[in-house]
């Protein structure tokens, strides 16, 4: 068996455990079997002998009663269940690979081995593995072909491979291209796990931010039809109601967005004076959506969004998948509202708090005034940092935070802006969302991480909610240029891999078909006869081409010696003889008598037939002589003019 | 290019049965894969005499068994008998230790007599008071069977026939050669004055040679394919055993040295499979045996080469 052979097989089974260990959600002690793959392997190599069938088979069962207790007790999931099972099953295969049968079984394991990990992950190393693991199997493939042929070693198999490879990922992209796409899952329900994050619920516990601003994780990656002078404020819900230790939402009255044509419009808008932003939103299984206020339209494949009174915009669920949503908002949108009563709610014992409020205030004639008093106090004279200590007994977070330690996160300025607004008698909230984002050069697009999740104040002056933001700046850490290369790729595998969508599909179309279509034609029409004519071309063209690639493979598969010899049998066809493929050459030699040829016709077989089946190699003078001798054949002159 | 031995061997026996050359390839070929030969022909047409005269070109010991219906094993493998003298037993070996045996007309005699020879025919060694007696090396068996009479007669069951390598018949000759071999000396004449060509040695050598012939993976796969197609073929209803695979791998790789060659081509397959198959299989209609090889040699026209 050739080293090159052996050595797919084992880096398929690795690359099949790789894809699920990547996913991070292996429960790694029922995988411990897996690690006797490198002993397999590494006894593979050293050709020692193979495990008996019966071995094989008792460990296989050993397996497979871990793998009952698995899905039954340990992780109670069927799902990783069967994924943990894999690669114990690679384990013992790699003990027991005696036939072109058993490399097979390995090849299998490994591809439902990454059918599995592809339900578990969107990561871009995914998607690296995957297109790695494809061009190595076609290759396992084709070689363990001509392994059974018993040609391998003796055909140039390099050029084939390598075409068979290139046909296959072009087809491969093709079939991805022009998939029908659903959004059902193939397998039940997504074993996706999004990122926890707080805050965008209906409940915020005091401090849990602290947690998240050390998280560098990416949130969401936003691409924007136009510079928007920053502050960037990713709006998401408002809190009203705050009884000290959180804040939750009390009246939640949400109504259904309606839908027009594609997308869910909020507040009628001119197209001109609005700003898209294309938003990438990773698995934080939360249902809320981001954008820049004042958000007019959402573009979002779901079947219906709410808006509360706040202005908050959710999904009818939460989802722990990618998505990727288009927000439209008008930049010089107001919001507006009215005062209610749970704006101007305050938990008990904040009379230090209101009355640090009025000092604060004091030089102010309105409520404008008031609030950027307040905003610009809390700016100057606290500090900002994510290491708070906890409060002494008897004593508030927030009076904590404003009279004794004087540093906390944005959390504790918006709450104590919120409360000393509203003992000043003006409505007021918490809105939580994300704050800036790091620009990528590479993609030019937003980076928006756990770490900017940041909670701000709306106050209600006269009838519009205006926005303050009482928390001092602190310097973002800048990321190495490397790091952002990475994330634009990770941008492009999400955007047109992982959420590939059937609107891609009909631009893909578009595009291709723009030679044939008048420009800014807003729709493919698949009725026009030009339409179907380009299609019907371009399908015949590649039909075509792969025609030729096969044929010429067909051809290839076949030595120097092996393709002389059917020439041979081609030539003697034309002269109108009856040629079988159940002929051998003795029986085309008593053929070629028949048909006049001589003396050249028995040297030529001869030198087939030894270099054939005689596994001796043909050398250059040989050759040529074989050659001359098929030409002389051909074309009818004697042996003895070469 | 054929070996010069085996050029003078073929020379040397058809000097006494002219115009038979296909059949004296076949019978050198199954000498050299150490296998035993069957004729099946009418009498008289010199299957005797083929045998005896491979026998005497080769400087093999000879022995010649006429078999009847009243044959007992003891008179093909020896007997035991006392001696007075020495007060023992003493084995007397039958015609059985030869080096080329004739065993004509094979069918006569009973299934318990046939087995006999044809035990020692597979085993090499003959059992006896339990002692074991290994038979001369190079051991060939040529068995002939008379098909026209089968009156009075054993025909040899599937199991037995088995064991052959190859069955061939002579034919009358063409009238070219039977004038001249009515005129001229009889075959027994020319056999006596026949001279060895080869030793006994030569010919353990180019057993062994024709054993190391080399066979490329893709004419063995050819070769299980026939072997295969005579079980699936709608026409037979017992296909070849595996000893039968064995034996025309045997048979080819043989005839491979007997051309000159040290590899086996398709065509050794292709042409040594009707005489090797033929009379293991066993067609539906229960016709004969050449009948078989026609089915084996139409089988074969139907089953791709490797190119």
């Amino acid at each position: 068996m050739p080293i090159l052979y052996k050595s797919i097989t084992a880096v398929l089974a690795l690359t099949g455990c790789i894809s699920l260990l990547i996913t991070g959600e292996m429960n790694l002690l029922v995988c411990t079997g897996g690690l006797s793959i490198f002993g397999g392997y590494y006894r593979f190599f050293r050709d020692r002998p193979q495990a008996s069938k019966r071995v094989a088979a008792i460990l296989a069962q050993a397996a497979l009663f871990v793998f009952i207790a698995d899905a039954s007790v340990i992780t109670g999931d069927v799902f990783l269940a069967v994924a943990h099972m894999t690669i114990t099953f690679q384990g013992i295969k790699s003990f027991d690979l005696k036939e072109p049968w058993d490399h097979l079984q390995v090849y299998f394991m490994s591809l439902l081995q990454l059918i599995i990990a592809s339900e578990l992950t969107r990561a871009l190393t995914f998607g690296v593995i995957f297109v790695i693991f494809m061009v190595l199997l076609v290759t396992a493939m084709v070689l363990s072909h001509f392994l059974k042929e018993g040609t391998l070693g003796r055909v140039r198999i390099r050029r084939p491979v390598t075409a068979i490879v290139m046909l296959t990922v072009l087809c491969t992209a093709i079939f991805f291209m022009a998939l029908p796409r659903t959004p059902q899952r193939f397998i039940g329900k997504s074993h996706i796990r999004g990122i926890k994050t707080v805050g965008f619920s209906d409940k915020v516990d005091f401090g849990s931010f602290g947690d998240i601003k050390l998280d560098q994780t990416v949130v969401m990656r936003i691409e924007m039809d136009q510079e928007v002078s920053s502050p960037h404020y990713w709006r998401g819900i408002a809190m009203d109601s705050f009884d000290g230790v959180s804040w939750r939402n009390t009246a939640r009255e949400k109504s259904r967005l309606l839908k027009t044509g594609d997308e869910f419009v909020i507040a009628p808008y001119d197209r001109t004076r609005v700003v898209e932003q294309r938003i990438y939103l990773e698995p934080i299984d939360s249902d809320v959506i981001f954008g820049l206020a004042k958000m007019t339209a959402v573009n979002v494949d779901t079947f219906s969004l709410l808006v509360d009174d706040a202005s908050g915009i959710t999904m009818p669920g939460k989802l722990s998948r990618r998505i990727k949503y288009t927000v439209r908002s008008d930049m010089a949108g107001i919001l507006t509202g009215r005062s209610e009563k749970r704006y101007l709610q305050v938990p008990r014992g904040v009379e230090n708090i209101i009355g640090l409020a009025k000092s604060v205030t004091g030089g102010s004639s309105s409520d404008l005034q008031r609030a950027f008093a307040i905003e610009a106090y809390l700016k100057r004279n606290f500090a900002y940092s994510l290491a708070t200590v906890p409060p002494p007994v008897g004593m508030s977070v927030l009076e904590n935070f404003l009279f004794r330690t004087k540093t906390g996160f944005c959390e504790h300025y918006a709450s104590s802006m919120v409360i000393m607004l509203r003992g000043l008698g003006i409505p007021s909230r918490v809105v939580n969302g994300f704050y800036g984002g790091e620009r990528n050069e590479y993609g030019n697009y937003l980076i928006v991480r756990q770490s900017d999740a940041h909670a701000w104040v709306e106050a209600l002056i006269g009838n519009e909610w205006k926005r303050f933001d009482p928390t001092p700046a602190v310097a973002a850490q800048k990321p190495p240029a490397l790091s952002h290369f990475l994330d634009s790729l990770r941008l492009q595998w999400t955007r047109y891999v992982v959420g590939f969508s059937s609107e891609d599909q009909k631009e893909i179309v578009r595009t291709l078909a723009s030679p044939f279509t008048l420009k800014g034609l807003p729709k493919l029409r698949f009725s026009s006869f030009r339409t179907v004519l380009f299609w019907s071309l371009a399908l015949g063209f590649v039909s075509l081409l792969l025609y030729a690639v096969m044929k010429k493979l067909r051809f290839r598969r076949y030595s120097f010696v092996t393709r002389t010899y059917l020439e041979f049998r081609a030539l003697l066809r034309k002269k109108g003889l009856k040629v079988t493929d159940a002929m051998t050459a003795g029986d085309l030699l008593r053929v070629s008598r028949k048909g006049g040829f001589g003396i050249e016709a028995e040297e030529f077989l001869n030198l087939y037939e030894s270099h054939r089946f005689g596994s001796r190699e043909m050398t250059d003078h040989v050759r040529q002589r074989y050659k001359a001798l098929l030409k002389k054949l051909g074309t009818g002159k004697r042996a003895e003019d070469i | 290019m054929q070996n010069t031995f085996i050029k003078q061997l073929q020379t040397a026996v058809e000097s006494v049965i002219r115009g038979k050359s296909e059949a004296v390839a076949m019978a050198i070929v199954t000498l050299l894969g150490r296998g035993n030969l069957l004729i099946e022909d009418v009498p008289g047409v010199g299957k005797t005499t083929l045998a005896y005269a491979l026998a005497k070109a080769t400087d093999c010991a000879f022995q010649r068994i006429q078999f009847t219906s009243d044959m007992m094993p003891s008179d093909i493998i020896g007997v035991s008998i006392f001696n007075p003298e020495s007060r023992e037993f003493e084995f007397k070996p039958g015609p059985v230790f030869a080096n080329i045996v004739l065993a004509d007309e094979i069918n006569r005699t009973s299934p318990r007599t046939q087995s006999a020879l044809l035990e020692a025919m597979n085993e090499r060694k003959i059992t006896m008071d339990r002692r074991t007696l290994v038979l001369p090396d190079p051991f060939m068996v040529i068995a002939t069977q008379n098909p026209v009479e089968y009156h009075g007669t054993f025909p040899l069951p599937e199991s037995q026939l088995d064991r052959f390598m190859m069955q061939i018949r002579l034919g009358y000759p063409d009238p070219e050669h039977e004038k001249r071999a009515v005129a001229g000396l009889s075959g027994f004449a020319l056999i006596e004055k026949l001279a060895p060509v080869v030793t006994k040695a030569d010919i353990l050598k180019m057993q062994e040679a024709a054993d190391a012939v080399a066979v490329e993976d893709t004419v063995m796969d050819y070769l299980m394919k026939i072997i295969i197609a005579t079980r699936s073929d709608d026409r037979i209803r017992l296909g070849s055993s595996t000893r039968g695979a064995q034996f025309l791998l045997r048979a080819a790789k043989a005839h491979a040295y007997y051309t000159g060659r040290d590899f086996i081509v398709p065509d050794d397959i292709k042409r040594l499979a009707p005489s090797v198959l033929g009379h293991r299989l066993i067609l539906k209609t229960r016709r004969g045996i050449f009948d078989a090889e026609d089915v084996v040699r139409d089988m074969v026209e139907s089953i791709p080469v490797p190119v």
